[in-house]
This record gives C-alpha cells, structure tokens and sequence, in this order.
C-alpha cells in the first residue's frame, strides 16, 4: 500500500532544535506550547501538593502545633485552587495541546498565535493569583469554593481574595480561548480519511473537554465578576442585606463546578483508552460505546450541579439525585470496556499500563462513592465531611495522577526520543499507589465518623491516629514524586533511545519521528480505522488494502 | 459492585498476561455486551434512587405537632440557641462551647439562621446537616433517640475560628428537660454553657 | 450539515430540553436560564454553520442523513471531496512575539481592577500594542501569504475502502 505524500511547507529549518528562553517566549508550536503547559502546571502540582505537606503536618495531631488557624485557611485555600484549576485542567490541555495535532495528522493548531496567547494568559493568571502571597494579608482564606458572604470584603479583607479572583479570571478566559482553538483544529484539520469515527479517543477525550470548557467557564467567570463587583465596587449580587442571594453563587459556581471535574477527567479516560489497547494487543473494545459514553457523561455533567447544595434547603433534591447517579452508567461503560480490552489479550506490565490499571481500580473507589454521594439522605450525613474529601481526592487525584503519569510514560518517548526508566518508573507508581490509599482511604472512615472539612483542629482526641496515618501516607505519595522527577531528569540525559514506537502503538503520533519535526510528519499513510500505525504495521506484503 | 469489577480486573491481568510476540484475537466490540452493562447499572441506579427518595422523605419528614422549638443562630463564631416562648437563651463563644438541651425521642423543630456568612449545623450523631445562610430561614425536625451528650460542628467554612465554632447536644429524659428549662427560665439571663 | 453543526445542535438540544423539564421539576430561575443559555447559544451557532455550510454549496443530504448525522450516527459512505479541506494543509504563521506581549497587556488590565485606573490604563496600551503588531502580521499574511506549500495539496485519490467506513 503506498503512503501519499502529503507535501508540506519548506520550512526554514536552518536553526538548531535546542530551543532557547527567547525561542519560547515566541513560539507559536503546539508542541512547544504544549511542553510550556505541562512544565507549569506541573510546577503548580508541586506547589499545591507543598502547601497540602504542610497542612497535613498540622492536622496529624490534634492541636495547633505547626501553624495558626489563618494560615492554615490560607493553606488549603491555595490548595484546592491550584490543584483544581491551574493544574489539573492544565495538564490536559498541555497533553492535548502536544498530542492532539499529531494524531489527527495535522500541522498544528487551527489557530497558532492564539494557541500561545492562551498559555501567556494562563501563566499570567497564575502568577497573578500566586502574588497573592506577597501582599499584605496574604492570599486568600475563602476555601476554594470562596462562597460569599464569606469571601465578601466585609468579612475577608484585603487585597489577596482580589487577586485570587483576577488570577482566576485570566486563567478562565485563556481556557476559554484555548478551547475555541482545539475543537476548531479537531473538526477541521483532520487528516483526509479520518472522520471523527476513526479519531483516536484521546483526541475525543480533548474534543469532550474543549467542548464542556466552552460551556461552562462563562459561569464561573460571571460569578467571578460579580464577586469582585460586590467587593471593590459596591454590588450587592450576593448580599442579602442588598436584596442579593449567597445561594445565587452558589449556583453560578457549581454550574461551572461540576462540568469543570469532568473537564479535568475526560482527557484522563482519554490517556487510559489509548494505553489500555497498545499493552494488551487488542483494538479497544466498543470504540463507539466509548465515545457516546463521552457525551453521555459530559451531558449529564450539566445537568447535576446542584448536588453540591443539598444541604442548602434551596433547590429541588430528587432531579439531582437522580441524574448524579446516572452518570454511574456512562462511566461503567468506560470501565467495563476498558476491562473488556483487557480480556483476551496479552498484556504487559509496563509503568503506563500499571498506571491504567491503577486508574481503573481507584476510579472504581471514587465513582462508586460518588453515587453514594449523590443519595440525598447520605449527602446530608457525609457533605463537608472528609467522606467528601476523600471521594474527590480519589476520583480528581488518584485517577488524574495516574491517567496523567501513565500518559507521561507513554508518551515521553515520543517527546524526547528516549524511554523512561522501567525501574525508577515502577518505584514511583507503587510509591505513589500506596502512598495515596494510605492517605485518603482512611479518611472515608474519618468522614463517616463526622470529622468536618477546612479545620485546622479537631476536638476529638479518637481522630488522631486516623489523621496520623493520613499525613504518613501522604510523604510517602510525595516520595513517589520526587522518585518520578529524577527519573525524568535523569532519563532525559540516559534514557535508552526510543525509536519511533517503543511501544507498537495505534494511532498515528507513532508514525513519526520521536520527537517529531517541526511541522510534525514527513509522510502521512492513508486512515482506514481508528488505529492508522497498527495498519501500517500488520500491512500484507503485497499491494492489497490493509486489514 | 466494586468487587465483581475489581475481580474481573484482577482476573484478566492474572490470565492475559502476554507470552510472546503472537497478536491475540483482534476484537473490536460486543453489542449485546455493551447493551446488557448499560442495562444493569441503569437498573441498579434506579433502584438506589428509589431507595434514595424513601431515605430522603424519613430525613425531611416534619412532625405537626413538635414537641419543642429551638430558634438556633449560627454566627461568626459559635452559636446561639433560643427556646422559644420560653424566654431561655444559651449563647455561646469560641473557647465556651454552648450545649443545646432537649428532650429525647420527642421531634425538635430546629428554626436556623445566619447572622452573617454561610454556616451549617451539624451533628454527626443525627446523621444530617443544613446550611444556614444569611437572609434566610431554614426549618427541620431532628429526633434524639438516645439520652446522652453528643458533639455537633459547624461544617460550611466560615472564617477564621471555623473549626472553633463547636456545640453540644446533650439529651436528656423529658422530665430532666423540664426541671432544666424551668431553672434557666427562674434565672432570667442567657444561661451558661454547661448547667 | 457539517459534523461541527451536528455537535452544537446536539448540544442545544439537551439544554433545551433539560432546561424545560427542569424548570416544571423545580422552579428554580437560575439553573433553568443556565440550561436554556445552554441550548440557546450552542443552537444559534450551529444554525449559523448550517447556513453557512449550505452557502458554500455543501452537498445538500437527504432527510435521513441529517438525521442520522443529527443523532451522531456516522455517515455509511466514506468520506467524500467534500470532507477535504485544502486550505488547512500545511499552513504556518512564524514564530512572534504577540500573543505573549498581547496577554501580558490583559493581564496587567485585569489586575488594575483591584489596583487603579492607572494599570489599566498601560495594560490597555501594551495589550493595545500586542494587538496591533498580531493585526498587523496577519495582514502581512493575507497579501504576502504564509509560507505556502510547494504545490496545492494533492488529491490522495479515490478512497479505496468502500466497502468499509
């Protein structure tokens, strides 16, 4: 079967591919971009995971050893709003941003230029709200969720909850933009032959998530809006001496909230999909089943936002009930597929199928206590308890790390051109797998003992050793990190040349070379299914059609 | 659930381990597969929301004829409980937890607010909770089955002392309840925490 | 229509729909407006593709197809000239410096919010001059034109898989 040569531009590429700071001040790449995404947000991971060091440390023991009671507010405020909006949806937005591109067959983004003013804008915005640590008062201490009249500026003065919500603001349109650019790329920059139904399913995960980012984002940033309104510039959107509502913010901010979970985890069931069939030698199993349960899942998303509030006496329980608990059923469809690819293969252990399968089983945990979550009657047992805390950390971290990792091993080599360690790479997941249930699973018992959420103290003395344990697990997720960063430091200088496709992959980034050129393919062959580089492989010998 | 997944997961990395270069068959998919794991969770969710409404009308349900009503006052940093018709008021502090006295296995008719920021009222023992949010009052019915003194938090974070911002419950028999209130009422002020 | 208009009306749709049924469960302002936004905006802009699909001479469907394509059941047949885009291949802007200087412009705006009409006023003008110079490229482009490929992208040919899709 002949390739068609797709001719591309003559690019000047006289130039060295070492790239130097100017180079990525100007770039307009996807893969570069890319790269700057998930080195940023990756930094921010740190930060965020720094500051929940530090928390845990407090909370250990009952009684106020290592901080006070504003800082630790702070603390976990910084926290949640690092991890949830400037790390997570980042890194599938870096992941995407690199990947995507090269698996439709494209040359890059629809819209280049733009592509990078979303990074600047998101960068910008982190620093903006990360200077929220040097101004007096320090950064904000709302919670996350920053609920008025709280985070209103008669109860929470000062400058760092204003710059929280700029930081924010910036970060929200640059997702927005992004987004516009990303779902344009993907129904208009494919590859001749690939219809949408011969994409990969990471690209359908991005193409889910773009979609939900453009839906959702304008809620938050209104909410964002007139919360700086009602603070700086005498609104009263949210005030009820003013004839405002707090339950309207919460609202606005759950409309957003939810999709924005799912925003973080489409992509992720993305990675897993595409890990899963490459280390067990089969097609993924229900590739459409798949990819209606993306809409299936980001549809309902919409539609559930208010199961944050059951306790608020505000809204009407059962319609949210019932729909939080349906999503159960897309979401089994993912996993029984998954499982199903997996079922009469012939898989190999290696650290990003490990990771899948870690994935698998933590998700399993999360969205099993997520449906219980979404019973009313054990909602106003369990809310703002650590029942709830423990059930997104497993869903939001557990699954995201290791969809995110797993998606790091898979794909650095073709990044680099080299392999992670195997050796360091097993360290690290099993670190991380441990270190995690360690510390989350016992605080489902803590939960629902009736220990609350955001306290920098607990008066019952029972809770400590629970709380002990906690923290113990938590340095030892740490460890696994730190094992992950020195493997990349120490693989990107000695890791075993990787080859086009170390890993006989399917779809069509492992066609090319690794790391692609500039303009990401020297040839294209035709699409005949959703997995282009396994065609090219198993092709007959002679000039027959493939398959 | 979890551990029929969770078996079959663990179940096919045992036996699909691979043993050589050799493809496995190449299957893409199963309808009748994909139908019947769409079929049974649905049906699972169906039968746990059925559950769910029946659990949720118990937890709301609101007697005609409470046999007490506490009007409680959730502030920045404690709280303040109010019986009502009684002219007995037990108003707390951040370092003086305040102890809310009822009878047990009688309906309490709770009447919450906020006086300032968005605050819940929480006690593990009742297995419920509710936001208490400025500008507007919310009503329940707690039910205490067992005599004893129980810890209640608020749970919705509202500011600096939030994790101080502790109350007790202590139940007692109707009797004792009577002979309480009786003595707060007789002594005209806020009572103190802890009589 | 195209498969981008499918999506969006798809999209508007459920928000249509779940918006009605949610406002008779609940009387609830906020989320329903939410919902109905949802369908509104999503149903415009996929209106909008559909017109403008059509003014482009799309291939007009029959009924069925629509519909099928409407429900997000691919199309039996493979993809067809139409699906083919030349003016998407290969295309590149250069290297620049604006979006950096344009995003640090709205973000020193952004912040003078909290801090004074005076940021604002010098975030507007770098943000002002970032968007001048992009504007100014692109027009560069439209008349000079990017770095083009050597020839129009060829044709791959007639897909040979029929039988399949």
């Amino acid at each position: 079967m002949a390739t068609t040569e797709v001719p591309l531009p003559a690019l000047p590429e006289a130039h060295e591919e070492r790239a130097g700071l100017v180079d990525y001040l100007i770039t307009v790449d996807h893969k570069k971009i890319g790269v700057l995404y998930i080195f940023t947000a990756f930094a921010v991971f740190l930060f965020g995971g720094v500051l929940a060091l530090l928390f845990r440390l407090e909370l250990a023991q009952p009684g106020m050893q290592v901080m006070g009671q504003n800082t630790y507010n702070q603390l976990f405020t910084i926290h949640g709003t690092v991890m949830v909006l400037l790390f997570a949806a980042q890194v599938s937005t870096g992941l995407g941003n690199y990947l995507m591109p090269l698996q439709i067959g494209a040359a890059d983004v629809a819209f280049p230029r733009l592509n990078a003013m979303s990074y600047w804008l998101y960068l910008f915005g982190t620093l903006v709200l990360l200077s929220s640590f040097f101004v007096a008062g320090g950064p904000a201490a709302s919670g996350w969720t920053a609920y008025p009249p709280l985070s209103d500026s008669k109860y929470l003065q000062g400058t760092g909850m204003d710059l929280w919500i700029i930081g924010l603001a910036l970060a929200g349109i640059a997702a927005i933009v992004g987004a516009v650019n990303l779902v344009t790329t993907i129904f208009r920059m494919r590859v001749p032959g690939m219809t949408m139904f011969r994409m990969p399913l990471f690209t359908w995960g991005i193409l889910v998530n773009q979609l939900i980012i453009l839906f959702a984002f304008p809620a938050i940033t209104a909410a964002l809006a007139m919360l700086l309104l009602d603070r700086n510039f005498g609104a009263g959107f949210f005030d009820p001496a003013r004839g405002g509502s707090p339950v309207l913010y919460q609202h606005l901010f759950w409309f957003f909230g939810h999709p924005e979970v799912y925003i973080v985890i489409l992509p992720m069931f993305g990675i897993i999909s595409e890990i899963v069939p490459v280390f067990s030698r089969q097609p993924i199993f229900g590739y459409r089943a798949l990819v209606f349960a993306f809409f299936g899942i980001a549809a309902l998303s919409f539609g559930v936002w208010a199961h944050h509030m059951f306790t608020t006496d505000a809204i009407y329980l059962p319609f949210f009930s019932l729909l939080t608990m349906l999503i159960a059923v897309p979401t089994g469809i993912k996993i029984f597929n998954w499982i199903g690819t997996m079922w009469g293969g012939a898989i190999s252990f290696t650290t990003p199928m490990l990771c899948a399968i870690a994935f698998i089983f933590v998700f399993l945990v999360g969205g099993i206590t997520g449906v219980f979550l979404g019973s009313t009657p054990i909602d106003f047992q369990v809310n703002d308890t650590y029942y709830v805390v423990a059930h997104f950390h497993y869903v939001m971290v557990a699954a995201l790390l290791f969809a995110m990792f797993g998606g790091f091993y898979f794909w650095f080599p073709k990044m680099t051109g080299r392999l992670l360690s195997e050796r360091l790479g097993k360290w690290h997941f099993w670190l991380l797998f441990i270190g995690f249930n360690v510390t989350f699973f016992v605080q489902f018992n803590l939960g629902l003992e009736g220990m609350p959420r955001r306290i920098a103290d607990y008066p019952e003395r029972s809770w400590g050793t629970y709380n002990t344990i906690s923290t113990v697990g938590s340095f030892i997720m740490a460890i696994g990190i730190l094992v992950f960063i020195w493997n990349f430091f120490v693989s990107l200088r000695r890791g075993r040349p990787a080859g086009d496709d170390p890993w006989e992959g399917n779809s069509l980034e492992w066609v090319t070379t690794s790391p692609p050129p500039h303009h990401n393919f020297h040839e294209i062959p035709e699409i005949h299914s959703e997995r282009p580089a396994f065609d090219l492989r198993h092709r007959p010998p002679s000039e027959a059609d493939a398959r | 659930m979890f551990l029929v997944v969770a078996g079959l997961l663990v179940w096919s990395m045992l036996r699909y381990r691979r043993r050589g270069d050799e493809l496995p068959p190449q299957i893409h998919g199963n309808n009748k597969l994909e139908l019947t794991w769409t079929l049974i969770p649905l049906l699972l969710v169906i039968v746990l929301f059925v559950v769910t409404i029946q659990g949720q009308n118990k937890a709301l349900q609101r007697s005609t004829r409470p046999a007490l009503e506490v009007d409680v006052l959730a502030f920045q940093w404690s709280w303040r409980f109010a019986y009502e018709g009684q002219g007995v008021e037990v108003v707390g502090s951040p370092g003086n937890v305040p102890e809310l006295v009822v009878p047990v296995g009688q309906p309490v008719r709770i009447r919450l607010r906020s006086a300032d920021v968005v605050h819940s009222f929480y006690v593990p023992r009742t297995l419920f909770k509710r936001q208490a949010i400025p500008g507007r009052t919310t009503e329940f019915d707690l039910t205490f089955e067992k005599v004893g003194t129980y810890q209640g938090h608020c749970v919705q974070f509202c500011g600096l002392a939030h994790d101080d911002m502790l109350f007790r419950v202590r139940v007692v028999s109707p009797g004792e309840f009577q002979s309480w209130l009786a003595q707060a009422s007789r002594s005209g002020s806020p009572s103190q925490p802890g009589t | 229509m195209t498969d981008e208009a499918a999506v969006l009306l798809r999209v508007s749709l459920f928000g249509f729909v779940s918006g009605i049924i949610y406002w008779f469960v609940s009387y609830e302002p906020l989320g329903t407006v939410a919902l109905l936004l949802l369908g509104a905006g999503p149903g415009f802009a996929g209106l909008i593709l559909v017109q403008a699909h059509r003014r482009q001479g799309g291939a007009a469907e029959s009924r069925g197809d629509t519909l099928r394509r409407l429900a997000g059941i691919p199309p039996p047949d493979p993809p067809g000239p139409e699906d083919l885009r030349d003016d998407d291949l290969g295309v590149l802007p250069l290297p620049t410096i604006w979006p950096f200087a344009t995003s640090l412009g709205l973000a020193i705006m952004l912040t003078g919010l909290i801090y004074g009409l005076w940021l604002i006023v010098l975030g507007g003008g770098i943000a002002a001059y970032g968007t001048w110079g992009w504007l100014a490229a692109i027009n560069r482009e439209n008349r000079y034109g990017r770095i083009q490929a050597e020839q129009p992208p060829a044709n791959p040919g007639p897909d040979p898989d029929r039988a399949d899709g």
